[in-house]
């Protein structure tokens, strides 16, 4: 087991759902995670599928969260999302930008294939200067409640068995396909360095 | 980042956080004492708080007094051996903050460094090569700004210079994540060890690194050209891991990464870059899982992405698209990411060194482009590797475009086809694309460059045999000419010498701090006495040790429905056949014995000891003997095949399962298989052995073909039956062939080889060609044939060189698949067409055989009338098609017709009066059957003899339903209007007459109209009227009283005589 705790971050596109719902699994099991976005806005549903709530990443969940009470608090209520800003904003401020973050982490996850694209094109773009590796992977989950809870599961059991192989490294690749049969998804792994 | 502070206003901060209680002490405290403090206090703490406490002592030496370093350096490198996998990784994080602080301390710390980096914690190991990775270039900075280089500066960089080596060694490490890093470090280390140039793209943060083009050519100790060549081969090692078979997903990877980095950040290495894209994207290994596969390609793309954004990409940009493409990326894409700034078709001006192609190949040549002072290589510097294959995957490449026809690219695809795996591997499902551009010019040379690439891969292709191109390369000779040859040779030797002197003296290494030792907790040492198991027992003798071995091995042979009942069988089975593989001798045949007492029931204990056998063979391999295998197969497949009919297949279910047949058991399957019993069942098993065990499929072939000629009829008749399946088989087609061709073959042998009988039978000795032996060489060619109508030629080309027992035998086995063919086939046609000389019996026995039972097509008859008019004019082709023949033509041919032997002409006969088939054809004939008798009596007497004639029409008359009385009424009509009259007309009246009487009346009729004629001008025709009168008086009276006076002289002599 490696002597110290994974450094994990969940990622998907607006640091609403998925991300966050695994970051409140994950960070109840103790692991040291952080959540992020890679989209340019943030967004929520709107009255329709072609009007949603567009905020940019500095506005925090409870302002967020206060302007949809304003706009139609029953609406919001009944989609859930009223309650998904409410954990959310339990868990930290606001929404967060993975091309933003300087930080380095051990472990990426993504929940979408377009994500782990953004991700990949953003730690490839970056200069090198460490050498440390990253290892990204990516979980498909689609965007809404029950499979956020699903996947974050999911995520949740992946990161207990990486955080307890010996030499995770080593052991990443096989324990991936186990992963997949299991889960019978497929998952993409690759390897990046700060 | 909680740690690191600002120096000054933290200072309190620091005491503070970690001093809780001795405040008033820590605030007076010297940084001095600080350190000092922390570090005692650091030995006795839990690892966290350790790494903090030692964390801060780094940030207290290192950033805020510098002048402490030196001083606390022993302290701090003591930690290296703590238990801590953490701790010992942050000592190495102290010795590289502390060397980039002050290069001096590598002179102490690079050995601590390399003890680290044989750690035996993979984390820690990990952790050292990331730091050698950035020490190397700040050790190679140093010793070049040194202006004097000390002796343990040397043995410094020499050090550094092995631990580069053993981290390159770690390419081949057993861990994963260890390659990884190693594969960073070369990475890194291509870059650091070859020249930035103009294009080169220079990360912001690595502007002031030190790279090839820094180095001074004249340093005291760092050698410019050392470097260089271990730059290169650095790269040529990073190149050659990549093309690895089992290479791990994420090694690949990052693999790609670091080649998309060189390429960008040294253009030069753009050709091998792209090169091994190509061969990985055409090679992916196929160890990788399906997500996986789909992971590195999307890692591909991005980086070819990355490359194509390069503006020194731009002679690849074909290569990169066709690539893109195949990933799936369209072509509106590939074009946003060509820099729109791409200038024409020229390289970029601004590149010095791009002035011909080939530079680019050879990045060393940069190294001393400028300095004419260098010493230039006489000889060209020995080429990367790499290199040649570039030139070679070239040359291949072009060698192949103009070879890829469409016919030459199905036959491979067909040829291919036998090769491919039973299930699609999951590279090759993620990576099929549709090829959308197939056949044009693009796509061929694409197509050609993945061959190459694949050839070079495997050392074929006319590009191995080039020397590498450097040596022709006409740069390198300018620069040879430009330098003075003697000058130069002098120089090179100068440089070899000084190698030589330095050699033998092995510096003395840097030696590491030896960490103070923490007390290692030995486990209890007091000595007891130990209990030996060899003190109490003695050996047994081998004789005493076999006797038990054999009963042990008895019991368990014997339990054997003790242990069925409780279930452990397996556990029996496997013990058995472990067991039994380590003896030699009798007790493996009593197993075998026993296991062919009731094979049925003890299969699995066959199969186990089969499996064992071959097992244990491939485990003594390369030198391992087949022979204990062998035994054990041979012995059950003879036990199975000398047993009575059995009906379960285990004979064929230990065939097809056995891992190899031997040459012994592939004779006891040719026994089975040639009991006729059993034939079926045994070809079908041998069928099952051609058709899945390819490797050796042409050995079980021929026994199957071996047993088409057998004696036996069945046996032959089976064996033929699944041949003809198999000839069916492209793969197989060939050898099928060829074994019947030889075999028929044998024919023009004047005596039949020995090889006709079987083995043993000496009967070589002047023994005839029999009937029998005729036909063993030509059952499997004639069972072909009727599949394959071209092999019809080879027969011909037999028969012409066969003597006459042959032949005669040949023809008589030909009806049933000439008739087969039928006479539609274009080959027989063509024989038909061809008829090779001595070949003109063949060819008249197909044509016979054809058209025994239908009438000829008019393609048969048209070459038969070509073959007569125009090369062999014997009337004999004729017969077969006569019915196809125009009426003008039967009438030319009559007279040779009628003159060939009697069964002949009355086949003719039959032929044209329709009376040979059973359908009644006659229809068909050109001739009625009245026109041929006529043109019988019209036969020109000197081409033809009047007997012959008048047995033809004998068979006319003989053919009674054919000519009735009606038609040849009409005959003689007809030919009594003839003038002159033909010479045998009263003979057909009188015969006519004879066989219808009732005629007469006609015929006095016919009678009187000759006289009209005056008969008694034809002389024979004369002769034959006064018989006819004579025959029908008195009939004939009214006739002869229509005579002249002058004529009635000799029928009325006749007439008396016979009244006399």
């Amino acid at each position: 087991m490696p002597s110290h705790p994974l450094r994990v971050a969940v990622v998907c596109s607006s640091n609403q759902n998925r991300s966050m719902e695994a970051h409140n699994i994950l960070s109840k099991r103790g692991f040291d995670v952080r959540s992020f976005g890679t989209g340019t806005h943030v967004k929520l549903p709107g009255p329709a599928p072609d009007k949603p709530n567009v905020y940019d990443f500095k506005t925090t969940y409870e302002q967020m969260y206060s302007d949809l009470v304003r706009k139609d608090k029953e609406l919001y209520t009944q989609n859930g999302i009223l309650h998904m800003l409410e954990r959310n904003k339990r868990i930290k401020t606001r929404p967060e930008r993975f091309q933003s973050c300087k930080d380095q982490f051990d472990l990426v996850i993504t929940c979408e294939e377009r994500v782990y694209d953004q991700v990949l094109e953003e730690l490839n773009s970056r200069e090198q200067e460490t050498y440390q590796p990253v290892h990204v992977i990516n979980v498909d989950i689609q965007d809404n409640h029950e499979e956020a809870t699903l996947g974050a599961f999911l995520i949740c059991e992946l990161c207990q068995c990486i955080q307890h192989t010996d030499d995770m490294e080593n052991e990443i690749d096989e324990l991936l396909q186990e992963f997949e049969e299991k889960s019978s998804r497929p998952f993409l792994h690759t390897v990046c360095f700060y | 980042e909680s740690t690191r502070m600002a120096s000054g206003s933290e200072r309190t901060g620091v005491a503070s956080q970690f001093f809780a209680g001795t405040e008033d002490a820590a605030i007076d405290m010297t940084t001095s004492e600080k350190v000092v403090d922390l570090l005692n206090q650091a030995a006795f703490m839990s690892t966290d708080d350790k790494l903090i406490a030692l964390k801060q002592v780094q940030e207290l030496i290192i950033n805020k007094d510098p002048s402490l370093l030196d001083n606390f350096l022993d302290e701090m490198i003591a930690f290296q051996t703590d238990k801590s996998i953490e701790v010992r990784k942050f000592v190495i994080g102290f010795i590289e903050e502390a060397c980039k602080r002050d290069s001096e301390l590598l002179l102490k710390l690079i050995a601590n460094l390399n003890m680290l980096l044989k750690d035996e914690s993979v984390n820690v190991v990990k952790k050292a090569i990331l730091t050698l990775t950035h020490l190397y270039k700040v050790a190679l900075q140093w010793l070049v700004r040194s202006k004097s280089v000390s002796d343990m500066q040397e043995a410094c960089w020499d050090m550094v210079t092995q631990m580069k080596g053993d981290v390159l060694a770690l390419l081949d490490s057993d861990n994963d994540g260890v390659r990884t890093h190693a594969i960073k470090f070369t990475e890194a280390l291509i870059i650091t060890l070859s020249a930035r140039t103009p294009s080169s793209e220079i990360p912001k943060k690595q502007e002031g690194d030190i790279s090839l083009d820094k180095i001074p050519k004249d340093h005291s100790y760092i050698r410019y050209d050392v470097l260089a060549e271990e730059g290169k081969s650095a790269l040529e090692q990073l190149l050659k891991f990549m093309v690895h078979p089992a290479i791990s997903s994420i090694n690949l990877t990052t693999a790609l990464g670091s080649l998309a980095t060189l390429a960008r950040q040294r253009p030069m290495f753009m050709s091998e870059v792209v090169q091994a894209y190509e061969t990985l994207h055409a090679n992916l290994p196929p160890t990788l899982a399906k997500s996986q596969v789909s992971s590195v390609r999307k890692n591909l793309k991005l980086h070819l992405v990355a490359v194509l954004r390069h503006p020194s990409s731009l002679d690849y940009h074909s290569q990169i698209s066709t690539l893109l493409l195949d990933l799936g990326m369209a072509q509106g894409d590939i074009a946003r990411c060509v820099p729109t700034s791409a200038p024409t078709r020229k390289r970029p001006r601004h590149e010095p060194y791009n002035e011909g192609k080939r530079i680019k190949m050879e990045p060393t040549l940069i190294e001393d482009d400028e300095d004419k002072e260098e010493p230039a290589p006489v000889v060209a510097p020995k080429p990367s590797s790499s290199m040649g294959t570039q030139s070679a995957i070239d040359i291949t490449a072009e060698f192949l475009l103009p070879l890829l026809s469409p016919e030459n690219v199905a036959n491979l695809v067909l040829i291919s086809m036998v090769y491919l795996p039973d299930i699609m591997p999951a590279s090759f499902q993620a990576t099929y694309t549709p090829v959308e551009s197939a056949g044009t010019e693009a796509q061929i040379k694409h197509l050609a460059r993945l061959m190459a690439t694949q050839m070079t891969a495997a050392g074929l292709g006319p590009g191995q045999k080039y020397p590498p191109a450097a040596s022709k390369d006409p740069i390198i000779i300018r620069k040879v000419s430009a330098v003075s040859l003697g000058q130069a040779i002098s120089v090179v030797g100068a440089y070899k010498s000084q190698v030589a002197e330095e050699t033998p003296h092995a510096k003395k290494l840097p030696e590491p701090i030896m960490p103070s030792a923490q007390p290692k907790v030995l486990g209890s040492s007091g000595r007891k006495k130990v209990f030996r198991l060899a003190d109490v027992v003695q050996p047994l003798s081998d004789s005493h040790l076999e006797k038990l071995t054999n009963m042990a091995v008895k019991r368990i042979l014997q339990s054997e429905k003790a242990i069925a009942r409780s279930g452990m069988s397996h556990v029996r089975v496997k013990l058995l056949a472990r067991l039994m593989t380590q003896f030699e001798g009798t007790m493996k045949d009593d197993m075998l014995r026993f296991i062919l007492e009731d094979i049925r029931g003890r299969s699995d204990l066959a199969f186990s000891l089969l499996y064992q056998e071959y097992n244990q063979h491939l485990d003594q391999l390369p030198s391992g003997s087949l022979d204990s295998y062998e035994h054990c197969l041979f012995t059950l497949l003879s036990g199975l095949q000398e047993r009575p009919e059995q009906r379960d297949g285990l004979f064929t279910k230990l065939v097809l399962e056995a891992p190899l047949i031997t040459q012994s058991a592939l004779e006891v399957i040719r026994r089975y298989c040639e009991d006729e019993s059993r034939v079926y069942l045994g070809m079908t098993t041998l069928k099952e052995l051609i058709l899945k065990r390819p490797s050796r499929q042409f050995q079980y072939l021929h026994v199957l073909l071996d047993l088409s000629s057998h004696e036996k009829e069945k046996v032959r008749s089976t064996a033929l039956t699944f041949i003809k399946r198999m000839y069916e088989k492209d793969h197989l087609r060939d050898y099928i062939e060829k074994f019947a061709l030889n075999y028929m073959q044998l024919l023009v042998h004047p005596n039949p080889p020995s090889l006709l009988f079987g083995v043993g039978e000496d009967t070589e000795v002047a023994s005839p060609w029999t009937e029998e032996t005729v036909r063993q060489c030509l059952y499997l060619y004639l069972s072909l044939l009727p599949l394959n109508h071209r092999l019809v030629h080879e027969l011909a080309a037999v028969y012409t060189e066969a003597i006459a027992d042959i032949k005669r035998s040949v023809l008589r086995v030909i009806e049933q698949p000439i008739r087969g063919m039928g006479m539609n086939s274009p080959d027989l046609l063509l024989l038909v067409e061809n008829c090779p000389k001595g070949a003109e019996t063949l060819v008249t026995r197909c044509l016979h055989i054809l058209t025994d039972k239908v009438p000829p097509s008019p393609d048969l008859v048209e070459r038969v009338r070509d073959l007569y008019h125009k090369r062999v004019p014997d009337v004999r082709f004729l017969i077969p098609v006569i019915n196809g023949l125009e009426k003008k033509e039967v009438i030319q041919a009559l007279p040779k017709l009628i003159k060939l032997n009697p069964i002949v002409v009355k086949e003719v006969f039959n032929r044209l009066l329709g009376t040979q088939h059973s359908e009644g054809s006659s229809s068909m004939s050109p001739l009625t059957p009245g026109e041929l008798l006529i043109a019988l009596h019209n036969i020109d007497s000197t081409k033809c003899d009047m007997k012959s004639i008048i047995k033809a029409t004998n068979l006319c008359f003989g053919e009674k339903n054919v000519y009735t009385s009606e038609v040849l009424a009409v005959v003689m009509q007809q030919l009594m209007e003839q003038n002159p009259l033909p010479m045998l007309l009263m003979r057909t009246v009188i015969q006519s007459l004879t066989m219808y009487p009732r005629l007469g009346g006609f015929v006095m009729n016919v009678l009187s109209r000759l006289i009209l004629k005056q008969v008694w001008k034809y002389p024979k025709v004369w002769e034959g009227f006064v018989k006819c009168c004579q025959r029908t008086k008195p009939q004939s009276y009214s006739v002869l009283l229509q005579l002249p006076p002058s004529q009635l002289v000799p029928p009325s002599q006749l007439l008396s005589q016979h009244l006399r």
